[in-house]
């Protein structure tokens, strides 16, 4: 089954000079530890191959190699769902202002497309450059349990995959920041209010 | 103010901190008359909870007066007397219209740490970690009370403080676990753990109809307890074989129900086991030691249910996974969801079916906190219960 890539082309050109590094030395002198060089060596140009770390996968790193937006020349995705216990409307008006979508900071929000109570779709411009792209698209819960927000993001790799790994894994990725507005939102809806404790009393830290 | 602050594993320290002021509009203040010292803060002391910072100020049980509400509060009035539950929940979402307000979606600023470890985040929690909110506690003279239109129960005038305590949170878990349990007529019920939950698990399962109960404990003042004051019949562990002698106190079937009031930190006696946990906790390879529940599975009759009252974090390893499904055993659990059950406690205890305030045994000013923490953890004085007044 061919996996879903999760390595960006800056991180597979990398892992073919590493790969080939590693089986250079262990030909230059073989032995048996260089022969696990070897196929480590070998292990990494095989991922580069298949664009596929395996060890990233449980962190959910996710890339497209051809992303909607032809400026963007590959991209890390992010999606997050969640279901906000109000009407769709309400739902929807409240995304419709700018300042309330999960955009990335520091870019500019264009609304690119935006169908009442359907779907909100947005740019991310730092000046003239697109940095990520999103959407919000809105459809009833099941069973009258108000409704399911799905949020899909999109945004041009710096670190490559093994920065969006280590952005997850210390909790200040852009998967994080998506997920923290969308449960931002459900709490302003439903309660009038986020959840919060700071200004509390605490001891000498 | 002054307040119970933790600093590391075994270190809390009364401090002085700035009084805590309203964040929300529907947040409350209130001046804390009485509060205590669970159980389940030994697991914090102890340091077997992540997500603790130096300086987090303790304490999920408490009650006290109201000295100001938010713009959004209508329902309650500066100088009315409260108890609060230990859960926060907001009252309106999924979870909470469903009545699991420990569930509750919207009150955990940290959900994103609880969903690491859980998959799934509960609702916050005074005092009980920064994976669950990092809300500061009740053990101060005063707190801060999210959600204050939708937790906060009004104490009637001709009830005691300590009377109504315990509503914040142990007589609610006691009687959550008998409730658990779905006793019929002629059950006998278990009980591991005759800490005051345990023993508010075994008066409630005889108010819910059990015709038994037995009390598993070590402790001989923690068992006297149990067999005088509610008259369950007893179990020293660390003189019997609990498994053997379940099945003769019950007829070579088992208890129709188990119920593990001990949870992560269990204790055992010439058990191989044991040893095994303590190494493995102590390494870090298994966060809790789950001796309690892996007898209470083993013990329980076929076709019964295992209600966990117990407070678990992680992991544990060895668990009875062949018992539990080829005997068809149930598994019921969860943080309390105190605000279902502080009306009808309540009315129990003004009708006088029952009165928590038997578990208490040590009444001491907040400033000894430290002093009564380390009481309660090595168990001197027979300490079952602290009460503390700030």
């Amino acid at each position: 089954m061919p996996r879903s890539p999760n390595l960006t082309r800056a991180d597979r050109i990398g892992y073919v000079v590493g790969g080939i590094a590693l089986i250079v030395w262990a030909l230059r002198r073989p032995s048996w530890s260089r022969a696990l060089a070897a196929s480590v060596g070998s292990w990494f140009l095989y991922q580069a191959y298949t664009g596929s770390n395996p060890m990233l996968k449980p962190l959910g790193i996710r890339v497209n190699r051809e992303p909607a937006q032809p400026q963007l020349a590959e991209t890390i995705v992010v999606e997050e769902a969640i279901t906000i216990s109000r009407p769709r409307a309400e739902v929807y008006a409240y995304f419709a202002r700018p300042e309330h979508l999960p955009a990335l900071a520091d870019a500019e929000v264009d609304i690119a497309r935006n169908v009442a109570d359907q779907e909100l779709a947005w740019r991310g411009l730092r000046g003239e450059k697109l940095a990520h792209f999103g959407s919000l698209s809105f459809r009833d819960a099941p069973g009258g349990r108000g409704t399911i927000v799905a949020a899909h993001l999109e945004y041009a790799p710096s670190g490559g995959s093994l920065g969006a790994a280590l952005a997850r894994v210390m909790g200040r990725s852009p998967q994080r920041l998506v997920a923290d507005a969308l449960r931002h939102a459900r709490a302003i809806l439903e309660t009038g209010e986020a959840p919060s404790t700071s200004g509390q009393p605490s001891g000498l830290r | 103010m002054r307040a119970l602050c933790w600093h590391d594993r075994h270190d809390v320290r009364v401090e002085t901190v700035p009084e805590p002021k309203l964040i929300n509009p529907r947040d409350a203040i209130v001046r804390v008359t009485l509060s205590a010292i669970c159980g389940s803060d030994l697991h914090l002391y102890g340091g077997f909870v992540p997500g603790m910072v130096k300086g987090d100020i303790l304490g999920h049980e408490f009650m006290g007066e109201v000295v100001e509400v938010g713009a959004a509060v209508k329902n309650l009035r500066a100088g009315e007397r409260v108890v609060v539950p230990f859960p926060i929940a907001c009252g309106n979402c999924f979870f909470c219209a469903k009545g699991l307000f420990s569930l509750c979606e919207n009150s955990n600023p940290n959900a994103w740490m609880a969903e690491k470890l859980w998959g799934y985040s509960p609702c916050g929690i005074y005092g009980y970690s920064h994976l669950l909110g990092g809300y500061a506690g009740g053990q101060a003279e005063y707190v801060r009370v999210p959600y204050a239109d939708v937790g906060p129960l009004k104490v009637p005038e001709e009830l005691r403080d300590e009377q109504a305590l315990f509503l914040s949170d142990i007589l609610p878990t006691g009687y959550m676990a008998a409730e658990n349990c779905a006793i019929e007529r002629g059950d006998t019920i278990a009980v591991w753990g005759c800490g005051p939950v345990g023993l508010l698990a075994i008066a409630s399962a005889l108010l819910l109809g059990a015709e038994r109960v037995i009390a598993i404990d070590r402790f001989a003042e923690r068992l006297r307890l149990a067999a005088l004051k509610l008259g369950a019949e007893t179990i020293d562990y660390s003189e019997a074989n609990v498994l053997e002698a379940l099945k003769e106190l019950t007829g070579g079937r088992g208890p129709d129900a188990c119920i593990d009031a001990v949870g992560m930190e269990a204790h055992a006696y010439h058990n191989i086991a044991h040893a095994y946990d303590r190494v493995k906790q102590a390494m870090m390879l298994e966060t809790d030691r789950p001796t309690a529940l892996r007898e209470a599975i083993m013990a329980c009759r076929s076709g019964g249910t295992v209600s966990v009252a117990g407070v678990y974090g992680g992991w544990i390893d060895k668990f009875p996974a062949g018992a539990l499904m080829n005997r068809s055993l149930t598994i019921r659990t969860g943080q309390t969801h105190v605000h279902r059950y502080l009306r009808p406690l309540l009315e129990r205890i003004t009708k006088g079916d029952i009165d928590p305030s038997f578990v208490i045994t040590h009444r001491m000013p907040l400033d000894q906190a430290p002093a009564a923490y380390r009481m309660f953890r090595d168990k001197q004085d027979e300490c079952i219960k602290v009460v503390l007044m700030p």
